[in-house]
């Protein structure tokens, strides 16, 4: 039975690192290539053994799909394509291609040149490996080779998030990467067509998670704020341009306008420049609110928010400033933590995951006396929050998905199986389909029912509806006979002759003969009429006539009974059958070998 | 266009609501589960067991709280703000009482159609099921109506639909061990131990009956407040030597559990009287806030009243909170009602709130008297 073959690629429980291989149709694909951001060693590359113990991937690869921009999905591209070696296509978004390189350099200068690692992919590797992306539009199908065809849909998350759905003739996986099914200030919900994979595949912490409304996210960030500028404190948010910047100002803005506030809101601007060119690239990405606005004014533009200059962190009294870069690992943001972190009024709100090695990263463990350059030690004073705005589905949301699209499979990445019963029989009890929950480094098969479409000529189709009977249907499928000609794509059942005079043959017909002696003292015609009769008790459910031309035929099969010239109690039994009953006739001359029973009247 | 309109109101009235909770809330979290929930029953002290009623079958769901309401210190550094599944099962009808058996893994459940009751195990780290595994029979076999349970501190089960079913039944052994006996046969609307052994039975005509489990003596039997005629159902709640009677009018008695006859205090709750259900609405007593009862059912709202300011004379008295925030998010507006709620065992303001939309609310209010 044809097959697809899924295997998340890492160890044991580790959770935290996208990186699974699939086997559809005779290719090879790997569905994102994220970093683990809890290791500092190897252990947070995937382990790539599992496809060759060593050399290079491009031959047992025939796509890599990356789903979005977050390092989890996608930091361990580089190292995977330059540094162990593929040179095959890799495909992602545009907005994801656009910004996949600012990220992973990023993370690249904070773990070389902050905490000194050296196996670690170079500048110019990921420049290398972005050469071989290939973009891809939404809803577009892309044909990766004459058999392979991906196609991504919207999956909100972040700008430029994609679910891609692998096809391979009749077969099919769709793979969600991250994705959420309501829609936030900026970005749409995710959606896919009742497209029918065989296999749907998700994450399974989803569907063990209820998640808070994001407006009690929103809340909480509000209060935060509001309290430290009402005690007169500062607040600084360190944003990535591209990360929750632009929703986190429209907030804000709405919330001093209906509050009437007073205190000022900065943002720097190399944020704002930034920001405003990507969204403006891929405004298609964005939601139908954020369109409105983009083609009215410029998206940054803000009653209550202004552009920051550096002497201002030093003005007195209240105020928020958004600030870049987002994990306080250096430039504008980090010094303003510096002047700031001093005072216990004040507040730094990390709307975002860090990476080891940052500043960030220190804070959201508790951190409170940091090492700065030239010896020098930090006291942080501040108070600091850690808020998640990241937008992911639920239990209710992977349901609604799993309704959308009408997957045959379900199969979810990152869990252990064995804890998760209830959760499997959830899926299979209310869809009526397996659940498959394979463990890192685990594969799980899945069997599949592909349809091949034949088509049938009309003179065949017609003899076999001259057979009568109950006309086909998909629950009672009829056996038939034909001939199945495979000509370059396109796949004919014709009958038996028409295949022959199609390929210029000449049908030649096999009939066996075969003479059996047989001692019986009746006459001929008697000893036809025994024969007849012990072979109607033998051969039940068999079609066994006795002719008036003086044969019997069972099937297909004759029998001829003629006495030998010197005795006529030696009877000579003359067999023929054609080469289709070969089995059935070979049994008959035997049994007729062993003679006649003797009660036979 | 009337549409866009309309969504923008009550995308307006929702804003409006949560800037104001801003000052209202200390902690507010907003969650939709895919079917809604009458039951909410605390498993452990950070785990809730809910469970849906549709008419066939349902989900019964143990959920860990979010860890960012649990923190104490370092509340700012934690950012986990959703619900874990911990532990899942399926019902086949719908589930209308669901009680914890305190010190085990065991739940009760009665599906509000007879006076059966089913026992689940809710299992540990290894296994994410809630599994069937016994059934205990009321004394009618056919079916009043539902049970109400109470669990004391041990593997028993206190049960019955009725006054005069009820039973005190051995969980392991399906044992009974004790039956009251009363002549009356009033359909209870709570049941709840008063001590180890002393409970409390509330009938919906407003009687209560106080017994003990260790005797055979006939129960106290204190007869419900003189409804003047309205035919009314009545929700009692009893804690710490304090019994509150509800009834469907929205009248409200206090009285001390050693002298039922007489009313301490009583009120008229700020409520819309509507034609209830004995499942509809809830009435209970904050178990680390002194003097104050939660109501539930009569709207979408859950209202919290301070009971040491009432009189002996009944009169109007406003909520010192009001939880407006299932009516607020829900489109169904005035379709929606509260189902259920619960008082953290220790928080002294933290309740959490389900509603006929599916919706469940945790909130740590702000007494503003106290601004």
């Amino acid at each position: 039975m044809p097959e697809i073959k899924v295997t998340p690629l890492g160890a044991g429980q580790d959770v935290g690192r996208s990186c699974i291989l699939v086997s559809i149709g005779g290719k090879n694909i790997m569905l994102d290539c994220g970093m683990h951001m809890g290791y500092n060693d190897d252990r947070r590359f995937p382990d790539f053994s599992y496809i060759t113990q060593n050399g290079r991937l491009t031959e047992f690869l025939d796509c890599v799909i990356i789903s979005h921009f977050h390092l989890d999905h996608c930091g361990a591209l580089p190292f995977m394509s330059e540094m162990v070696g593929y040179d095959g296509p890799i495909y992602m978004t545009h907005p994801t291609k656009a910004i996949c390189p600012i990220l992973l350099e990023d993370f690249r200068k904070i773990t070389v040149d902050k905490k000194g690692e050296t196996n670690f992919f170079t500048s110019q590797m990921i420049k290398d490996c972005m050469k071989k992306v290939v973009p891809l539009n939404l809803h577009q199908t892309v044909q990766v080779d004459d058999e392979l065809e991906i196609k991504a849909y919207y999956a909100g998350h972040v700008l430029g998030a994609a679910m891609v759905q692998i096809k391979v003739g009749s077969e099919s996986v769709v793979y969600t990467g991250d994705y959420n099914m309501t829609p936030d200030r900026h970005l749409g919900a995710a959606w896919i067509d009742k497209c029918r994979p065989d296999i749907l595949i998700s994450e399974s912490t989803y569907a063990t998670t209820i998640r808070d409304s994001k407006r009690c996210r929103e809340r909480d960030f509000l209060k935060k704020v509001h309290e430290s500028i009402e005690r007169g404190g500062k607040v600084l948010i360190p944003v990535f341009a591209l990360g929750r910047a632009q929703e986190l100002c429209i907030l804000l803005e709405t919330f001093w306008e209906r509050m009437n506030l007073k205190a000022p809101i900065y943002f720097s601007t190399g944020l704002t420049e930034k920001a405003n060119h990507y969204y403006k690239l891929f405004i298609t990405w964005t939601n139908q609110k954020i369109r409105k606005t983009f083609v009215q004014r410029n998206m940054f533009e803000f009653k209550h928010i202004k552009a920051f200059d550096r002497s201002y962190a030093d003005n007195p009294g209240p105020m928020v400033v958004f600030a870049t870069p987002g994990m306080l690992h250096a430039g504008q943001s980090l010094q303003i933590f510096k002047k700031w972190a001093g005072n216990e009024k004040n507040m730094v709100i990390m709307p975002g995951y860090c990476v080891q090695g940052t500043i960030g990263h220190k804070i959201l463990n508790g951190q409170r006396k940091l090492e700065m350059e030239g010896r020098s030690t930090l006291d942080v004073k501040l108070q600091v929050e850690y808020m998640s705005f990241s937008a992911h589905a639920d239990a209710k949301g992977i349901m609604q998905l799993i309704r959308m699209a009408e997957p045959r499979n379900m199969l979810l990445v990152h869990g252990e199986a064995v804890k998760m019963e209830f959760l499997k029989g959830k899926i299979e009890q209310e869809f009526s389909i397996d659940c498959h929950m394979p463990a890192n480094g685990e594969t799980a098969t899945v069997t599949t029912n592909p349809s091949v479409p034949v088509d049938i000529s009309l003179n065949l189709l017609k003899r076999e509806m001259a057979l009568g009977g109950p006309l086909p249907d998909p629950k009672r499928p009829r056996t038939m006979h034909g001939t199945l000609i495979m000509k370059e794509n396109s796949l004919k059942l014709v009958s038996s002759e028409q295949a022959l005079k199609e390929l210029g043959l000449n049908e030649h017909q096999l009939r066996f003969t075969c003479r059996v002696q047989l001692q019986d003292p009746h006459s001929d015609p008697d000893t036809l009429n025994r024969i007849y009769t012990h072979l109607k008790s033998v051969l039940k459910g068999y079609t066994i006539q006795h002719l008036p031309d003086g044969t019997v035929m069972v099937e297909s099969i004759v029998i001829k009974v003629s006495s030998s010239a010197e005795d006529t109690s030696t009877k000579v039994l003359l067999l023929s059958w054609s080469y289709q009953d070969e089995d059935l006739g070979s049994f008959l001359s035997t049994l007729l070998k062993k003679g006649l029973p003797s009660g036979l009247c | 266009m009337a549409e866009m309109e309309e969504t923008l109101d009550f995308n307006d009235i929702l804003d409006d609501w949560f800037i104001e909770s801003l000052k209202t809330y200390k902690d507010l979290h907003v969650y939709q589960l895919e079917h809604p929930t009458q039951v909410i029953e605390w498993t452990s002290g950070r785990t809730v067991c809910v469970a849906g009623y549709s008419s066939s079958k349902n989900e019964i769901l143990e959920l860990h709280l979010p860890l960012k309401l649990l923190a104490d210190e370092n509340k700012g550094l934690c950012a986990e703000r959703d619900f874990k599944v911990v532990h899942g099962g399926f019902a086949e009808g719908p589930v209308c009482c669901l009680r914890h058996v305190p010190g085990t893994r065991c739940v009760v459940t009665n599906d509000g159609l007879s006076s059966d009751l089913q026992v689940w195990t809710v299992g540990g780290d290894d296994s994410d099921v809630i599994r069937r595994t016994g059934s205990v029979k009321g004394t009618r076999s056919v079916s009043a109506g539902g049970s109400r349970i109470a669990a004391p501190l041990s593997s028993q089960v206190l049960h019955g639909a009725r006054s005069s079913d009820i039973q005190l039944t051995e969980l392991t052994s399906g044992q009974s061990l004790y039956t009251l006996e009363t002549d009356s046969a009033e359909p209870l609307s709570s049941l709840q131990f008063v001590s180890d052994a002393v409970f409390l039975a509330g009938g919906c005509n407003g009687d209560v009956y106080i017994a003990d489990t260790r005797t055979s003596a006939a129960p106290q039997l204190c007869p419900g407040p003189a409804s003047r005629g309205e035919s009314v159902l009545w929700w009692t709640d009893a804690s710490a030597g304090r019994v509150v009677r509800l009834s469907s009018s929205g009248r409200a008695v206090i009285s001390d559990l050693r002298d039922l006859g007489e009313a301490v205090s009583a009120a008229q709750l700020d409520v819309q009287s509507r034609r209830c259900n004995l499942d509809d609405v809830r009435v209970s007593w904050a178990p680390a806030l002194d003097d104050c009862i939660a109501v539930s059912g009569f709207s979408a709202a859950v209202q919290v009243y301070k009971t040491s300011v009432w009189s002996a004379e009944r009169q109007d008295v406003r909520p010192l909170f009001e939880h407006r925030g299932h009516s607020v998010s829900s489109r169904s507006g005035d379709h929606v009602f509260a189902t259920a709620h619960v008082w953290h065992p220790e928080r002294p303001r933290t309740l959490l709130s389900a509603a006929s939309d599916g919706s469940v609310h945790v909130w740590d209010w702000v007494d503003q008297s106290e601004l």
